[in-house]
């Protein structure tokens, strides 16, 4: 059951959630989330801030350890396999973080070549050429001896892509990639996965808030609230969908004020130090 | 009853606070001493910059304290020297204070507030920014990439510094012997160095050296711990120059203690 | 992957079988390199028709072998382009900087 299981998800996705609880402490974040990555597709993660969103991406790079449930990456189990086999799939995908995370102390250059400074035991000359390769893909070019500090948020932002890039990874993760940009530049973020996407066919997987832009780059899409996944489909499914929650989120509606007057009362008065 | 409870509690918040001490000093030494040899190369370049920091460019402030210091042990031993009219005694208790105790405690003191701070003000500022998350991303260990090249720096550089501090310590007593108790400068220096046995020097360095540990495993500790927001890098760095102070004296006192017994058997 | 040369008068022909990558593209870069440089070859064409897939290191590669052949005024011609290894070239814009055919003949001949 289990190998027919597994041997049926390799074949048609290249990452296949089960079940997937996540705890922070005590609180439950994840209540139970499955779903399907197929190879090649971008699948953008949806939801509102504290949907648990970022959660789940952090789970899918190993960043967070599930508390129960699966994540198959390549045919493995990333909840269940050893750090040195972890390592090995960490070496097939790039991760793109909202800040950038690039290393400050780093010159552009240094950040986009550090992985395979780290990993491989390629030419010094070979390596330059591929950063600088990276960097031309990300619109970057000549930007090479900069510092971090000296660039704006959106150069950060493709800077990262290219550090993500380097090592060709199979699977590329965007975390919020128009978080903190004003709408031009957000566009031209947006612009870069789609070249992405069409140049190397990776699988993209894409965490954001900013329905615009889900639109324009999402095949599918998971609408997530609560720690739920509320929907899941195409961008087209999605749009027609009559599921009051996902026409909330997607009409923009402001949340429900709290219905039950018992409630709210409960919620102001309740003595939370006797406990 | 309560009270009982809450010292358990903090007995053992300690203990764990300890244990995660060793763990990380634990995986930096096994970065250092067995990574190596399954291919995984010590970032030496890393480890000498570093070392940098923490060593060449403490020596001016690090000079000039520790100038003052073995003035003021001369003055201090002066006042009670005077009455027995042992004022040739003065060399010999700033030589022995210094090195066995000063020299390495005021250079670890110097050394927190200069590097361990910076540590985990470096180290918290990485983890607010993801750039640790990101270094686990790209399969890069934040241990063996960011805190072992930091060991390696605090344990060859502390031993140094101290080194560096006796002999400032002693030149400022020298400053009081030519002055007030009728050395030369050469006979100071003499009378100094042979008031000194290998043992007294040996101890201090072995103590700089775990000084060094202890300050390096507290900054990369407090810095890995930060948590989100970048008030909490100033609580982590806070946090760190006060675990350090403190865990270098307990550390001091364990040393000195066992040094002792062990010179008694 | 394999490397295989083949040598006729002035010209030398690698033939390349399988995926170039990380794992590999340092053994491709470090037989063409010693053609161009040390052997001096006049001409070195790269036989890619079995290549299925290059990375970046694999085009950084080749890069480095069409660079040395500038700096020794030799030529260094590809051809054989699968599809993905010519789109691969496309994008970061080096399908016109290469000297590039479409088989065997054709590079011969030119």
């Amino acid at each position: 059951m289990e190998t027919a299981l597994t041997d049926s998800l390799e074949t048609t996705a290249t990452i296949s959630v089960r079940d997937l609880r996540v705890n922070y402490g005590e609180r439950e974040i994840l209540h139970g989330i499955s779903f399907d990555v197929n190879r090649g597709e971008t699948l953008v993660i949806l939801g509102g801030s504290g949907s648990g969103k970022s959660t789940l991406l952090r789970t899918l790079v190993g960043l967070e350890k599930p508390s129960s449930g699966q994540i198959w990456i390549k045919g493995q189990d990333i909840a269940a396999i050893p750090p040195s086999e972890m390592d090995a799939i960490r070496k097939r995908i790039g991760m793109s973080f909202q800040g950038g995370a690039l290393f400050g102390s780093m010159t552009v250059g240094e950040n986009v070549a550090l992985p395979l400074r780290e990993h491989t035991r390629l030419e010094e000359s070979t390596i330059e050429i591929m950063l600088r390769l990276k960097l031309e893909q990300v619109g970057l070019q000549g930007f090479e001896y900069y510092m971090p500090s000296q660039l704006s948020g959106g150069m950060k932002k493709r800077a990262a892509v290219a550090r993500a890039l380097a090592m060709d990874p199979e699977i590329l993760f965007f975390d919020e990639p128009s978080a903190g940009l004003d709408p031009i530049i957000a566009a031209g973020i947006d612009q870069l996965i789609l070249e992405l996407k069409q140049a190397f066919r990776m699988t993209i997987i894409v965490v954001t808030h900013e329905l615009a832009s889900a639109y324009l780059i999402a095949d599918r899409m998971v609408l997530i609230d609560k720690g739920n996944i509320v929907a899941i489909g195409t961008t087209e499914e999605m749009r027609a969908s009559t599921q009051p929650r996902v026409r909330q989120f997607l009409d923009r509606v402001a949340e429900p004020e709290v219905s039950r007057e018992l409630d709210y009362l409960q919620m102001l008065t309740e003595d939370r130090r006797s406990k | 009853m309560e009270l009982l409870s809450q010292v358990g509690g903090s007995v053992i918040n300690g203990l764990a606070y300890v244990g995660s001490l060793v763990s990380l000093g634990g995986r930096a030494a096994y970065y250092t001493f067995v990574a190596p040899f399954q291919g995984k190369p010590i970032r030496f370049q890393r480890a000498v910059s570093q070392a940098l920091d923490v060593g060449v460019r403490a020596l001016p402030i690090l000079s000039l304290i520790t100038f003052f210091i073995g003035l003021i042990l001369a003055l201090q031993a002066a006042y009670e020297l005077r009455r027995f009219g042992a004022m040739s005694y003065v060399a010999t208790a700033v030589a022995v204070s210094m090195s066995r105790e000063l020299g390495p405690l005021i250079t670890a003191i110097v050394v927190i507030g200069r590097s361990g701070s910076a540590f985990a003000a470096e180290i918290g500022t990485m983890k607010v920014t993801e750039e640790i998350d990101a270094l686990e991303t790209m399969a890069i260990s934040p241990v063996h990439f960011l805190v072992t090249p930091k060991f390696i720096a605090m344990a060859a550089m502390l031993p140094c510094l101290t080194i560096w501090a006796n002999a400032m310590g002693i030149l400022g007593g020298s400053l009081f012997g030519v002055a007030k108790a009728d050395f030369t400068f050469i006979r100071y220096i003499w009378a100094s160095l042979d008031s000194l046995f290998l043992r007294d020097i040996v101890t201090g360095l072995i103590k700089s050296v775990m000084f060094g540990i202890t300050i390096t495993a507290v900054g990369c500790l407090e810095g890995l711990s930060t948590g989100a927001g970048a008030e909490q890098v100033g609580r982590s760095t806070t946090r760190a120059v006060v675990m350090s102070i403190f865990l270098v004296i307990v550390v001091d006192l364990v040393f000195t203690a066992l040094f002792f017994f062990m010179s008694q058997g | 992957m394999q490397i295989s040369a083949r040598h006729t008068d002035n010209t030398t022909i690698f033939d390349v079988t399988g995926d170039i990558d990380l794992a590999n593209s340092p053994e491709v870069r470090k037989a063409l390199l010693r053609e161009v440089r040390e052997k001096r070859t006049p001409r070195v064409v790269m036989n890619l028709s079995k290549v299925r897939y290059i990375d970046s290191s694999g085009v950084a590669s080749l890069v480095e072998g069409l660079k040395a052949s500038r700096d020794v005024n030799s030529r260094f011609i590809l051809f054989g382009l699968s599809p993905s290894a010519r789109e691969v070239l496309q994008l970061s814009r080096l399908l016109k900087i290469f000297e590039v055919y479409d088989n065997e003949d054709q590079a011969l001949s030119s």
